[in-house]
């Protein structure tokens, strides 16, 4: 198996890189490929609870780099969804333990394993995000619409052009009613500031938020936007690139929705 | 305010305000040289200049100003004397 590794990252923190990993992975898994998500984020781990697996955890991240268990032992099984696991990071060790070049190491043992690795970038560009981007040959960058979020997308945008890494773009916690009133930048806005691939668009929804609070699959929900959008954006990964963007627009009407009364827009 | 009255008071929308203020702030951050990058620069003017001019080198000040438009590299140094063509290696 010759697998793909794709760091999922965005310089700010919060704007979306666990809830993304942890829907691309599931929404990957669905489509039937095998895949495991990596929580790069040693020390304040999250992707484990975001998944609902957060009490499945033996071996971690450290464990299986250093060769203190199998890969097999680190990788948790899904509940719901076969062919999904997770690696996560470790809670206590010290960050410094693994290198850039550990982790390109394992992570070309990973893709002997799994069609799809996907890892979790922490914050910031420090070692950790060094470390996780070291064995990625592709990167999916996170920014909201927000001036310093699509600020320090360019410049981690710059950093993985410059490790020879191809990045594609993620705009997250899109709101269509400011969009359409002009008080929060457009997707077309960001796009023509970073100039760089557009991967998708994923509105702000708050079933995300219920979602995560049951450790639920976002994607598993058939009513929500943003879960939609995680799993177009997965069949793009998946090989249909040419899949439309689809832009997340307000809710119409009933009555607009029939056409009857109002031109649409 | 509503877009349609906004335009039409041509009032600046806060996403056209956000847009102009990222597109400035890409072009500062991408100017920001490094204090180390400033002084290799400088030693190298002063190795360039020294094969014409005799300089004080510590009086050499090499700066970057910024204005809204564009920035400048300013040099300034006073000259001792010029050196003459032959004398210089
Ligand atoms: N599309 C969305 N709609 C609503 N809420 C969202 C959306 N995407 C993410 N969130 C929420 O935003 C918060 C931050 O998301 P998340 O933890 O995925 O960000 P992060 O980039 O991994 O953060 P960190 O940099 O701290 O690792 C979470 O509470 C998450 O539920
Ligand atoms: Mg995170």
């Amino acid at each position: 198996m010759e697998g793909k590794v794709i760091v999922v990252t965005s310089g700010k923190g919060g704007v979306g890189k666990t809830t993304a990993t942890a829907s691309l992975g599931s929404a990957l898994a669905l489509e039937g490929k095998k895949v495991v998500v990596v929580d790069m984020d040693i020390g304040l781990r999250n992707l484990d609870v975001v998944m609902g697996l957060e009490n499945r955890i033996v071996f971690n991240l450290i464990d299986a780099v250093t060769g203190k268990c199998k890969l097999q032992q680190a990788a948790i099984k899904d509940r719901k969804i076969d062919n999904l696991f997770l690696i996560p990071a470790s809670q206590s060790d010290n960050k410094s333990i693994i290198n850039a070049s550990a982790m390109e190491r394992f992570c070309k043992k990973l893709r002997n394993e799994f069609d799809f690795v996907l890892l979790d970038c922490p914050a910031g560009i420090e070692q950790g995000f060094e470390n996780a981007i070291a064995g990625a040959e592709e990167a999916i960058v996170i920014c909201t619409p927000e001036v310093s979020s699509v600020r320090d997308a360019d410049r981690v945008i710059g950093i993985l052009l410059s490790r020879s890494i191809v990045p594609r773009l993620m705009v997250n916690r899109i709101v269509p009613q400011l969009v359409e009133r002009g008080d929060m930048l457009s997707h077309e806005d960001v796009v023509d500031v970073l100039s760089v691939d557009l991967l998708g668009l994923v509105p702000m929804d708050e079933l995300v938020v219920i979602s995560t609070n049951m450790g639920n699959h976002i994607v598993m929900q058939k009513d929500s936007m943003a879960g939609q959008a995680f799993r177009r954006i997965a069949m793009r990964l998946n090989g249909q690139a040419d899949l439309p963007i689809e832009v997340p627009r307000t809710q119409k009407s009933f009555w607009k929705k029939l056409g009857i009364f109002g031109k649409k827009k | 305010m509503e877009p349609f009255f906004r335009r039409l008071f041509g009032k600046e929308s806060s996403k056209d305000k956000a847009k102009k203020r990222l597109k400035l702030a890409l072009v500062y951050d991408k100017l920001e040289v490094s204090d180390e990058t400033l002084s290799n620069l400088q030693k190298d003017i002063i190795q360039v200049i020294s094969k014409y001019f005799v300089i004080n080198q510590d009086s050499l000040k090499l700066d970057i100003r910024r204005s809204e438009d564009y920035s400048t590299l300013v040099l300034n140094t006073p000259i001792v004397s010029a050196k003459h063509r032959g004398v210089s290696t």
